[in-house]
């Protein structure tokens, strides 16, 4: 079954990294845990010379190597169908992935009990063993794009359904608490990010429309002075979707979920149309836009004050806590970092998901960040490699929109954080906590695999 | 962490080499990664190489056609194609210059060369070919210089 000439060594090769990584992770936690004592509580002075262990709230060593080899095994796992369903497939974006899910669920194990989750690392496992599985699923039945192209209303209409679930269950929210747009299901506290799965419909609906139009597009305008602008019909779905970004912002007021589907369709017609003049007019409509939100919404405003007077006690009392406490993390960290397990992360509020780039920019410091910024760029790149591989004009609007979805959604997170613009709940891909996020994002990981195979 | 201590404590040694590994790893993974996009695009390139040398030594080059006005599609201004001694131009991708364009007919326009001259020919194409801005109907013999317009594409002979 599996060809050996075609045998993908080189990922093999590349996902011995990561696991690498994870093994020295659970070590590091598990001797910071023996040596410090236990990484919650405040580290005393220096606890040096004689070392302390405790035997509360320690991972006893199986329990710590329990994580470790279950997602290396997972990796191992998805390698080898990988072998068998795509072995042409490429080969540096399981390795990427891997690489961030394991910050993650390290990052997930070392929060948890800190923050009275104590199985929050085990839970993010979870989730990223249902992500591989996902992912094969979607290599395995994908195997003619084709299907996905001729539905793209189907896709298009599951995400308004969505979008229209989200808003009729954004209004029973009273508090202005991030990530409004979950969805629980059940008493079991098993919640569903909408947003997740609709960035997937979006993108497989704009490729399916525009390789359709894309001709059209690019050639046919009228023109009002030295402006070229295309005929009206194409502007439509151009407006529709500035509205729906609008819609999301004012009625969910997710302002990074609106950013990231305009982005999206705005990069996709850019590279669907070869025409800088969509990017300038659709970004001076959308300054416009968020000009006017600002003026109509006290929303608005309030989430920019909160950003721009974050230090400022007498203007939002308190409001600035989470964004002060970020750049503190940020900043105790260094260039080095803390160390994994010897800094104090979980004081930021949400440091498992919305604060994740806080937290571990604390614990590895802006050597780690910048690597963990550089493995962003590198999935990106290979993304864009892919979209250029291929020939058909779908494929390649597939894999630019799925990649653009991974720079934008890391753009917007880390802006966030570093308080660069206000903070939206747009999940850091694979690293942040989250069963949806972390399951869409191995299956967009699946698609782009998908569309890598079929031009090799 | 000081210095002094971790001469004191070896546990302590440990978790700084542990420290350091990690973040070490994440920079091998990029690395790796960087190192095995280098070698593909090295194959690549060779490999388009190996295929540009094969296709000089195999075509026959009897002229050149220069962009002037590249209208809608998306070839570049000032870009030159080769005119082999069967040339034909059109939307289809099976042509030798293949324009991306709603108003250039799947087959467009041939060019052929016979008796040591170029000879434009349209191929019933929607829009027509024409040659010094007069419609070509039949085969016409070109000369260096004249203007040829297929669809919204302007080229110029060269030789």
């Amino acid at each position: 079954m599996i060809d050996r000439r075609r045998y993908r060594w080189t990922e093999l090769w590349l996902l011995l990294l990561p696991s690498l990584f994870m093994l020295v992770g659970m070590t590091t936690l598990l001797t910071v845990q023996n040596v410090l004592g236990p990484p919650c509580a405040p580290v005393t002075a220096s606890p040096i010379g004689n070392a302390v262990i405790t035997t509360h709230n320690l991972l006893p060593p199986l329990d710590a190597l329990t994580p470790a080899f279950g997602l290396i095994a997972a990796l191992a796992g998805a390698h080898i169908l990988l072998n068998i369903f795509a072995p042409d497939a490429d080969q540096t974006i399981l390795p990427i992935a891997g690489t961030l899910s394991s910050v993650g669920v390290l990052m997930s194990l070392r929060l948890g009990p800190c923050i009275g989750q104590s199985n929050l690392g085990i839970k993010q496992l979870v989730w990223v063993i249902a992500g591989l599985i996902a992912c094969m699923v979607t290599v395995r039945f994908t195997r003619d794009l084709r299907w996905l192209r001729n539905y793209k209303y189907t896709w298009a209409a599951l995400g308004i359904v969505l979008v229209g679930v989200t808003l009729v269950h954004a209004h029973s929210f009273s508090t202005n608490a991030p990530g409004r747009d979950v969805l629980s299901i059940g008493p079991g506290g098993l919640s569903l990010q909408p947003s997740e799965i609709l960035k997937i419909c979006l993108v497989i609906f704009f490729a399916g429309y525009l390789s359709e139009n894309r001709e059209m597009l690019a050639s046919a305008y009228f023109q009002i002075g030295r402006l070229r602008l295309p005929p009206l019909k194409h502007l439509g779905p151009l407006l529709a979707m500035l509205g729906l970004a609008l819609v999301i912002f004012v009625g969910v007021r997710e302002l990074g979920l609106a950013i990231l589907i305009f982005g999206l369709f705005l990069s996709m017609l850019y590279v669907a149309s070869n025409r800088p003049m969509y990017v300038v007019g659709a970004v001076l409509l959308f300054a416009f836009g968020a000009f006017a939100a600002y003026h109509l919404f006290s929303y608005a405003q309030t989430r920019v004050a909160i950003v721009a007077n974050a230090f400022d006690p007498n203007v939002e009392p308190n409001s600035g806590y989470q964004i002060v406490q970020g750049l503190i993390a940020f900043g105790r960290g260094g260039i080095f970092g803390t160390g994994l397990g010897m800094g104090k992360p979980y004081f930021v509020p949400a440091s498992n998901t919305d604060y994740i780039a806080a937290s571990f920019g604390e614990e590895f410091g802006f050597a780690g960040v910048l690597a963990l910024i550089g493995l962003f760029m590198l999935l990106v790149y290979r993304g864009m490699h892919i979209a250029v591989r291929n020939r058909d004009s779908f494929n390649q609007l597939m894999a630019v929109g799925l990649t653009a979805v991974f720079a934008l959604q890391t753009f917007v997170i880390l802006a966030g954080n570093l308080k660069l613009m206000p903070l939206t709940g747009v999940p850091l891909p694979f690293v942040a906590y989250g069963g949806s996020s972390v399951i869409a994002n191995f299956i967009i990981i699946g698609l782009l695999l998908r569309l890598s195979e079929n031009t090799a | 962490m000081d210095f002094s201590q971790l001469t004191a404590n070896p546990d302590l040694f440990v978790l700084l080499i542990l420290r350091v590994g990690l973040v070490v790893l994440l920079y091998l993974v990029i690395l790796q990664v960087v190192g095995v996009s280098r070698r593909e695009m090295r194959r690549a390139s060779s490999k388009e190489y190996a295929a540009a040398m094969a296709s000089t030594r195999a075509k026959q080059t009897v002229g050149h056609l220069r962009v002037i006005d590249p209208g809608s599609t998306n070839v570049k201004p000032a870009q030159l194609f080769d005119i082999e001694p069967v040339t034909t131009i059109g939307r289809a991708p099976i042509n030798t210059i293949v324009l991306e364009s709603t108003f250039v007919s799947t087959e467009h326009t041939r060019i052929i060369y016979k008796d040591k001259s170029l000879w434009v020919e349209d191929m019933g194409s929607r829009n027509g070919t024409l040659l010094e801005q007069k419609l070509v109907t039949q085969p016409t013999a070109v000369k260096p210089n004249q203007i040829l317009q297929v669809g919204d594409v302007r080229f110029k002979f060269e030789v």
